[in-house]
């Protein structure tokens, strides 16, 4: 169990801590594409403003007049008094970097070569091969952006950001002509939060905040992502001198005439990476702590809390094994009470047919008759037995399921007293009765009728010649009582309490036909009906039993006679 | 007033010897391009349109010239091209090589009215419509010169030089009719649009008109 915790305490540990280092990694990169996404909303404003001056410089009729009136030579010349204030001059260089001058223009021809300009010291002096990058393979259509590095001054030389504008002819509406501008390129250098960014283009990195060497590493792994990616904004570890940078790169002028050119954006990782190990082990030991702590409170209370449980283990063990050994000794009795009753029924039914049988011959004499119908009449009186018998069992069995209906009660109890009354050895018995007409109790028919045969049977049996029988029934809160009366010897009081016992006949009078079983089935079928039998009183002449059933009104009948 | 009176006078030197000799008559019909239904206007103004690089007026005219050596005059006869409503008025001006063209300012704006054609190159500067006296500009080179104007964009005007004082601007219709030609035999243009002059082959004779048309 130990064990079991102390695994699952490490793994939530690791997942933890993994999962704050990725939070932490992508906060990080949150907090970098925030720095991104600001930097390029800057360079989309000062790209606008860029494209607004240039695109205004495109429209201006001299130049048009000498691309269109053949007059090539005044190109250059009135582009030079139109891009005047375009142009920057070394003073004001000096003082506004990343402003929205230019360092140089060009104008293209329609193959999309440079128009060469007679003074190339008034329009931004270029090397030849940082020209020869301005040269496009066709005139554009659409502005074009693009990055040319010149490598001529210094050591890492200087980035260019150029942009293209078509200059279309108002006369045909083709395009004839493109400027060129050249422009510094906004570049973060954010010493704060270790941001650098830079350029690559046409394998080379512009990053000058950075060490030659470092940029040559960052070349080549560079080149080696780009060629691999799907040219979407995407990030990548690198390794510069033992110290690991997270780089983001983003394509800056997708679908350009000019050479694709990449931003990239490095920033350290040796901070983040010192703080995540910081935390990992934070985490550990507060973790390991905590379950050092854990397990001495755990054994502590485990300790107090084990006794009483365990006692309680032990009862209920003995507990559930007595359940199951009476469980299935009433099963067993059941069922050996249901075989036995099964096996009886068929003897005691060859029995009658054969005492049928010698009844129906004429050659004995009439004393041997006598004593036949007093077999046959004991046969009947087996089956009896066998039925109830049956029927306890398979109510013992829990097999005897009520369909509870709507039985009217007056009427069985009806029909039952004519049936009494035409018995042939019924005593001379007074019946009074007092029930409504019409009171009807939930159960099943044959079952009621059973459990009121059986107390009418007796009060009858049970009664004196000459005495009195009352059967009286009434609704009471959602209930039927009916509550039935007889004269005669009285229950002795020590033996009332098992009259409801199988096979107990209190007082018995042999002379008394019965087997012991009715007041039993009686009470275990008005309980199964949700009701109940009992004794209400035994003595002075009088012993009255009270059945209690579950009032039941039967839906009204829907008749068509609608007033 | 007196600069009126120079420019008649002067006028009349130079036609004077010409216009004794001269007294043959061509007429015809220049075959115009046609025009796409012109919206019915109130003031009729031509104007200069573009259509795949091709200066032309709009409604189509046509400048009917005979074509040959002539003296150049002595004297610069003057003729003007003004600036009414951000366009040039008229929008297309034959002259001979040798005329001077004042460029009137009559609207209340600065116009810059300047010309890279090979024809002539000049550049007349900002102005102001009370500008004296007025910027003038002589043509002395035949050619087709686009006058624009540096403020306004749009703004076209056609000046086309002539090496003969012998022209005149067809009517909408295509319909001409040039007098007091000097008999011999010539060569009558048709200057229809920047790209297109058509020519034809004449012999003049005095006092006779002949019926030319341009199909």
């Amino acid at each position: 169990m130990m064990l079991v915790v102390l695994v699952l305490t490490a793994l939530a540990l690791y997942f933890a801590q993994r999962n704050v280092a990725a939070t932490a990694e992508r906060d990080l990169r949150e907090n970098f594409q925030a720095a991104i996404s600001s930097l390029h909303k800057v360079q989309a404003l000062r790209h606008s403003a860029l494209t607004e001056r240039c695109r205004e410089l495109v429209l201006k009729p001299r130049l048009h007049a000498a691309l269109e009136d053949n007059a090539l030579d005044l190109l250059y010349p009135s582009a030079k008094d139109e891009l005047r204030d375009l142009m920057e001059d070394a003073a004001r260089k000096r003082e506004e970097a990343n402003s929205l001058q230019a360092r140089f223009y060009r104008f293209l021809s329609s193959s999309g070569a440079i128009i060469p300009p007679p003074n190339p010291t008034e329009v931004g002096q270029l090397s030849r091969e940082a020209e020869a990058q301005l040269t496009l393979k066709r005139l554009p259509e659409t502005q074009q952006i693009g990055y040319v590095l010149e490598t001529t001054h210094t050591t890492n030389g200087s980035m260019n950001e150029v942009m293209a504008l078509p200059i279309l002819s108002t006369e045909t509406g083709e395009v004839i002509s493109a400027l060129v501008v050249g422009f510094e390129p906004y570049e973060v250098v954010d010493k704060g939060t270790g941001l650098k960014s830079g350029i690559w283009v046409n394998g080379r990195l512009h990053l000058p905040s950075l060490p030659r060497s470092t940029q040559r590493k960052i070349e080549d792994d560079f080149a080696h992502a780009v060629s691999k990616a799907d040219g979407v904004q995407n990030s990548l570890k690198v390794t510069v001198n033992g110290a690991p940078q997270l780089l983001f790169y983003k394509p800056l002028n997708p679908g350009s005439l000019f050479p694709p050119a990449y931003e990239i954006c490095v920033y350290s990782l040796a901070n983040s990476i010192a703080q995540r190990r910081r935390l990992s082990w934070q985490i550990g030991g507060a973790g390991a702590l905590l379950l050092l702590l854990g397990f001495v409170a755990s054994h502590f209370i485990a300790a107090r809390l084990s006794v009483p449980v365990e006692e309680l283990a032990v009862d209920s063990e003995k507990n559930r094994a007595a359940l199951a050994s009476t469980s299935e000794e009433l099963e067993r009795s059941a069922r050996y009470s249901a075989d036995a009753s099964h096996q009886l029924k068929s003897p005691v039914t060859v029995l009658r047919a054969g005492l049928e049988g010698l009844l129906n011959r004429e050659d004995f004499k009439p004393e041997v008759y006598h004593e036949l119908s007093g077999l046959l009449h004991q046969t009947y009186r087996l089956t009896g037995v066998i039925d109830d018998l049956l029927l306890l069992s398979r109510m013992d069995a829990g097999h005897v399921e009520i369909d509870s209906k709507p039985v009217n009660l007056s009427e069985l109890i009806e029909e039952w007293l004519d049936d009494l009354g035409a018995l042939p050895d019924s005593p001379d018995v007074k019946i009074e009765k007092s029930f409504p007409p019409d009171l009807y109790v939930a159960g099943e028919k044959r079952y009621t009728s059973l459990i009121v045969q059986n107390i009418l049977e007796n009060a009858r049996k049970y009664n004196r010649p000459g005495g009195c029988m009352r059967v009286t029934a009434q609704s009471e809160a959602g209930d039927v009582v009916l509550l039935i009366g007889n004269t005669g010897r009285p229950i002795a009081r020590d033996a009332q309490r098992y009259i409801f016992e199988r096979f107990h006949r209190g007082g018995t009078r042999s002379s008394v036909s019965g087997h012991g079983l009715g007041l039993n089935l009686a009470r275990e079928l008005a309980r199964l009906h949700g009701g109940g039998l009992r004794l209400v009183r035994s003595g002075h002449d009088w012993t009255e039993f009270e059945v209690r059933f579950r009032a039941l009104h039967p839906a009204p009948a829907v008749t068509a006679e609608v007033a | 007033m007196r600069l009126r009176v120079l420019v008649s006078v002067s006028a009349i030197c130079v036609l004077c010897p010409i216009s004794v000799l001269a007294d043959a008559v061509v007429e015809g019909r220049v075959n115009l391009p046609k025009s796409h239904a012109p919206p019915p206007v109130m003031a009729k103004r031509y104007e200069i349109v573009t259509n795949a690089g091709v200066l032309a007026t709009k409604p189509p005219l046509a400048v009917v010239y005979l074509d040959g050596s002539f003296p150049t005059p002595t004297s610069h006869p003057t003729k003007q091209v003004a600036q009414k409503d951000l366009a040039f008025l008229p929008p297309l001006l034959p002259v001979q090589a040798g005329t001077a063209v004042e460029f009137p300012n009559l609207d209340d704006t600065y116009h810059n009215i300047f010309s890279y054609s090979p024809a002539k190159r000049f550049d007349l500067g900002r102005y102001r419509p009370e500008e004296r006296p007025i910027p003038s500009v002589i043509f002395d080179v035949p050619g087709l010169v686009t006058l624009r104007c540096d403020i306004h964009e749009h703004m076209r005007g056609l000046i086309l030089v002539l090496n003969t004082p012998y022209f005149v601007i067809t009517d909408e219709s295509g319909r001409f009719r040039l007098s007091g030609l000097p008999s011999g035999r010539y060569t009558l243009k048709a200057w229809i649009d920047s790209k297109t002059t058509r020519e034809q082959p004449v012999e003049l004779k005095s006092d006779a008109t002949l019926r030319t048309d341009f199909p």
